[in-house]
């Protein structure tokens, strides 16, 4: 797992008021990917609301890093999200539920699921939130301790903004390490990351 | 008698016409015919047993092997006769009547149930008398007593015979035959010729029910029909069920008439069947089985959604055709109660457990039973195939074994996203590309067409194929030949691995790995 902190990209004036900030009390973040915990640290506490784009290797890790330190997660309005993914990830099933096709009004549903979940993956299918629900929302996220991981849909006001892209592929099995077409099989997908964020400093981050 | 030593014979692999002794804190308790003919009886030691008859099988009782292996025979009878009660392992009795009628007699019936039970891999007697306890010493000897005949055919047997059976005598019967006995009454009739009122004053209840048996005096039948179902909630609906909200009270009062029968009983519901009755006599029925024993809250969310299900079937031919009249909930298997007790501290992250079933079930009960589901490890080869879901509150159960191997299951990792589309493969002339009989591409594939990702392969790995499900023509979309390839669509940092399976002459995107 190599990876780097590299240049500054995004982020804003209120990044650097938290890089000289209170030092981060680990009880209360959520459970990282390996990846991710070592790149972007202190990113995601719980209780927030998170907007990810992007790769969708992301939120799989994610799920699979919450429910592998024994935390409860709902995925909802996400049908595809691949759950093989995860297992091989080190998710533990029984924990996740999944809730496919929340009807006209996902939003309600994943209120509902944050009084008992730690993580609830929540795809909007490309709609916004008005201002106004979201903020009842990140209150509700911030009481119950549970965060909230919008994704395919935009959020006024999150705290977090995850990117995730895919940098490159590892072919296993290629000739001389170069890919050759009818030879070998997908070994690795290479992502970058970036994290945008009040609590976090902006980085730029490549993990696999 | 003799059925442990056939069971014994069954499980050591020896034919059961071979010397056989079962043997019980050093006694035998049980013995074969052959052994039986060179000495051995029960009540022997088994030192002296094997003394007696020096190739005689040892075995040791076990009344778990005796049920196991009557099983059996229970059920050849049970095609034949349905409704047997199994007094014990070795012997069931039946009511007659109707099998004689069908098979016109009582004599055809008695041979069609040695047949089957021969068919079965055992052998039989069939003893037929007018009460139970004659049947069963009538089958000693094979006979069929006459109707009211019963006292004439008990008469003539000893009066030890009165306590040989198990199932119909307490432990301590030999005392009373051995003592009647002593005193010089020697067989059944002549014990069945003495006063009621004497025997009563004399040995006890015990014996009454004896001499009730050497008089042949009718006793508890053979019921031959279901057990009471005694925790049975029923609710007769006032004005009858047509609406959804009507429904879902009724679920909620009936649901807890049910649980405070199942307290009262100790025991908890883990199957439950929900029976509705409507105006016109039409029945249905739907049985819920759950992995939990069930709480009052879900039961009563079982039956909403049964009868929501029910009243709003989308064709309108298969809806009830009548407002729903009877509600009637029957736990169908129930466990006992220390299985849903909950611990009194809670294990480690039970309260967190259980703080998130609480939130799915809310939304369950916002969504219907469907909407909230758990993923489960299946077996298969396609990343979809091998996730079940479950809907939650079912038994967990995947759609195939996941610890079987597999051959030909794709390797690490597995796309992160999972699709179904229809995609076109072309090599370079712009013909598509086919999989062969032999799983090898016709011409190597160069382009992809899909909405939303068509571009040039810069790389591409496949066919894998696989035969699935051949045998099954039901599942006719899942099976056959099919093959799963990978490719890179795209080069540089926009190029998007795919998997795309080939199915049916067709080439589908499965998943994307990003």
């Amino acid at each position: 797992m190599s990876g780097k902190a590299s240049a500054k990209v995004g982020g804003g004036r209120r990044a650097v008021a938290a890089e000289t900030g209170l030092p981060i009390d680990h009880d209360s973040l959520l459970p990282m990917p390996e990846s991710l915990a070592e790149l972007l640290p202190g990113s995601l506490p719980r209780g927030t609301v998170a907007v990810v784009s992007g790769a969708r290797s992301l939120e799989v890790s994610l799920v699979a890093a919450v429910t592998a330190e024994g935390g409860h997660v709902a995925i909802v309005g996400r049908p595809d999200l691949g759950l093989l993914a995860a297992v091989e990830m080190g998710a533990d099933l029984s924990r996740i539920a999944v809730v496919a096709h929340p009807g006209a009004d996902p939003v309600e549903v994943a209120a509902v699921l944050m009084d008992g979940m730690d993580l609830v993956v929540l795809g909007l299918g490309g709609r916004s939130v008005p201002a106004s629900r979201a903020r009842a929302l990140v209150a509700r996220a911030r009481q119950r301790g549970c965060t909230l991981l919008v994704a395919d849909g935009d959020w006024q006001g999150a705290s977090t903004r995850l990117e995730a892209r895919v940098s490159g592929y590892e072919i296993a099995g290629g000739r001389d390490g170069v890919p050759t077409p009818g030879c070998g099989r997908i070994s690795r997908v290479r992502l970058a990351m970036r994290a945008r964020g009040r609590s976090v400093r902006p980085v730029r981050a490549v993990g696999g | 008698m003799d059925w442990p030593a056939v069971a014994a014979a069954a499980t050591i692999g020896v034919a059961p016409t071979m010397p056989i002794a079962v043997t019980l804190a050093n006694r035998v308790v049980a013995c074969s015919a052959a052994a039986r003919a060179v000495g051995v009886r029960r009540g022997l030691r088994r030192r002296e047993a094997q003394a007696r008859c020096p190739e005689l099988h040892v075995v040791a009782a076990d009344p778990a092997r005796d049920a196991r292996h009557f099983e059996r025979v229970t059920a050849a009878v049970d095609e034949l006769v349905p409704r047997a009660e199994v007094l014990r392992p070795g012997l069931s009795v039946l009511p007659v009547r109707g099998a004689a009628r069908y098979f016109g007699s009582e004599q055809a019936a008695a041979e069609k149930l040695v047949d089957a039970v021969a068919a079965a891999g055992t052998e039989c007697q069939v003893g037929i008398a007018d009460q139970l306890p004659t049947a069963v010493f009538a089958a000693r000897p094979g006979r069929i007593v006459e109707p009211g005949q019963d006292a004439v055919f008990l008469s003539g047997l000893s009066i030890r015979q009165l306590a040989a059976e198990p199932s119909l005598a307490p432990a301590d019967r030999e005392n009373l035959t051995d003592l009647l006995w002593r005193m010089g009454i020697r067989t059944v009739g002549q014990f069945a010729e003495l006063p009621r009122g004497d025997v009563a004053s004399r040995f006890g209840a015990d014996a009454v029910t004896a001499h009730r048996i050497a008089c042949g005096e009718p006793g508890r039948p053979p019921s031959g029909r279901d057990a009471e179902d005694e925790l049975d909630a029923v609710m007769n609906c006032d004005p009858p069920i047509d609406r959804v909200d009507a429904a879902a009270f009724a679920g909620r009062s009936l649901a807890s008439v049910l649980h405070r029968s199942l307290l009262a009983a100790g025991v908890g519901c883990t199957r439950l069947a929900i029976h509705a009755e409507t105006t016109n006599g039409q029945e249905l029925e739907r049985v819920w089985r759950c992995a939990e024993p069930l709480t009052e809250d879900a039961t009563a969310d079982r039956v909403r959604w049964q009868l929501d299900g029910w009243l709003n079937r989308r064709h309108q031919q298969d809806r009830p055709c009548a407002p729903i009249s009877v509600l009637r909930l029957r736990p169908v298997e129930v466990v006992s109660a220390e299985a849903l007790q909950l611990p009194l501290w809670g294990g480690l992250g039970e309260e967190d457990r259980l703080r998130a079933r609480r939130a799915l079930v809310r939304v369950q009960g916002l969504l219907g039973p469907d909407a909230v589901k758990v993923p489960i490890l299946s077996g298969g080869r396609s990343p979809i195939e091998r996730i079940t879901f479950i809907p939650l509150g079912d038994e967990p159960v995947p759609a195939a074994n996941p610890d079987q191997p597999w051959p030909g299951q794709l390797p690490e990792p597995s796309p992160t996203v999972l699709l179904d589309d229809p995609v076109e493969v072309l090599d370079v002339d712009g013909n598509p590309v086919r999989v062969t009989a032999r799983g090898l591409f016709t011409a190597d594939p160069v382009r992809l067409e899909a909405p939303g990702c068509t571009g040039r392969l810069s790389w591409w790995a496949g066919p894998w194929p696989v035969d699935e499900r051949w045998w099954d023509a039901a599942a006719e979309a899942r099976s056959g030949r099919a093959a799963r390839a990978q490719v890179l669509v795209g080069s540089g940092a926009t190029a998007r691995a795919l998997l795309l399976c080939y199915r049916q002459r067709r080439w589908y995107l499965e998943g994307a790995y990003e």
